[in-house]
């Protein structure tokens, strides 16, 4: 049976009273079977709704998410893109100063230990002269005495200086540290936007019904992978220079 | 005479050459030069009397990997004595690096000792 049949099964009788009620002048009879035709629509009409009302509720989300999406991309990326950025140029120069420090410090230690180590020298042969007697031989013992005192004297106070300006330096060391405060902080913002957008496309991907083809970036093999981090990094990986070693020489190297 | 020796270290990161470079000082190898990535350092190596190669792995331009098979390519700079220092760690890279003809592979974070260890392997200049 065609459609229209249906429709002529369903509506014919109705359709016949209605027209007979207007030839006969009948108005109550023709607005009962306007009435009834009405309602046997009436059904179908409020599933049409339903189903319309639930495609302007998707497109309002999609909407929405869309909108969310657009304000993300045009603002919130290269924001982040620039808090990153700076990330890096702060932990560059907290790493520079660093090691300016460290620069800087070595040499004194070294010149401090180089030196002491030649008064130990002195002071040592001082020892290993024969024993002095006689008024004679003590005044020579003073004698051979006074360059150690002098170089003593030299010393102190270039150690006392040197070390001074190490233990400077080590509080700036500590301090250049504060950069993981401040950086972390950074990231942690980023982390944040980039879940909303893991939500935000997650959301558009289950509203779109899997229309989203899958397609993954291709990857430059050679490249390389960078750090590994744990739990993120897949395949068999190295944890420490001895699994290098251990596979190098496997390998004969 | 080793001392001598003439460095290039490349790496894409100033902080990690800077370091690289104070821990060779502190070997005593006092000639060392830098070069941000494979693209600037395949030229100084050609052009350069370099005696050792110290690269990274993963950088902009030319991965250090690249810049390996490059050097061994090359006639002139086929000998020449090369150490991976990286952060790259899976084992299939690794190999790949032995195969690419590295002297030596060492994973960052790493540590004085491990360094000088390579080196001295590498040169023949170990106890």
């Amino acid at each position: 049976m065609s459609n229209f049949s249906i429709l002529k099964g369903e509506y014919g009788t109705y359709v016949e009273t209605l027209s007979e009620a207007l030839e006969r002048g009948d108005e109550s009879g023709f607005f009962a079977a306007v009435d009834h035709i009405v309602h046997m629509r009436e059904p179908k009409m409020f599933a049409e709704i339903r189903k319309l009302t639930g495609d302007l509720q998707k497109a309002l989300d999609r909407f929405s998410i869309e909108s969310r999406l657009a304000d993300i991309a045009e603002h919130e990326i290269p924001n982040a893109r620039a808090r990153l950025t700076h990330v890096i140029n702060m932990t560059d120069e907290a790493a520079h100063r660093t090691l300016d420090l460290v620069e800087r410090s070595g040499p004194l230690a070294e010149r401090t230990a180089r030196e002491a180590g030649v008064l130990l020298d002195a002071l040592g042969a001082f020892r290993e002269r024969a024993p002095a007697s006689g008024f004679e031989g003590i005044a020579r013992a003073v004698e051979a005495f006074l360059p150690v005192v002098r170089a003593l004297e030299a010393f102190l106070p270039a150690a006392r200086t040197d070390s001074e300006q190490i233990r400077r330096n080590l509080a700036e060391v500590l301090l250049a540290q504060g950069y993981q405060d401040l950086t972390g902080q950074i990231i942690r913002s980023v982390i944040k936007l980039v879940e909303e957008l893991e939500n935000a496309l997650g959301n558009l991907t289950r509203l779109s019904g899997g229309l989203v083809e899958h397609a993954s970036l291709g990857e430059n093999p050679s490249a390389g992978h960078g750090p590994v981090v744990p739990g993120v990094t897949q395949g068999e990986v190295a944890s420490a220079q001895t699994d290098v070693d251990a596979l190098l020489s496997g390998l004969g190297m | 005479m080793s001392k001598d020796l003439k460095f290039l270290v490349v790496d894409d990161f100033s902080t990690m050459r800077r370091i690289i470079k104070n821990l060779l000082h502190d070997l005593g190898y006092s000639n060392v030069t830098e070069a941000d990535d494979g693209k600037t350092a395949l030229p100084m190596l050609q052009a350069g009397s370099f005696d050792f190669l110290i690269t990274d792995w993963n950088m902009p331009g030319m991965p250090g990997l690249d810049l390996i098979k490059a050097v061994r390519a090359d006639e002139k700079l086929s000998k020449m004595p090369v150490l991976m220092l990286t952060a790259e760690a899976k084992r299939e890279q690794i190999i790949e690096a032995a195969q690419a003809g590295v002297n030596g592979y060492v994973i960052k974070p790493f540590t004085a000792e491990t360094l000088k260890e390579k080196l001295d392997k590498i040169l023949g200049t170990g106890k």
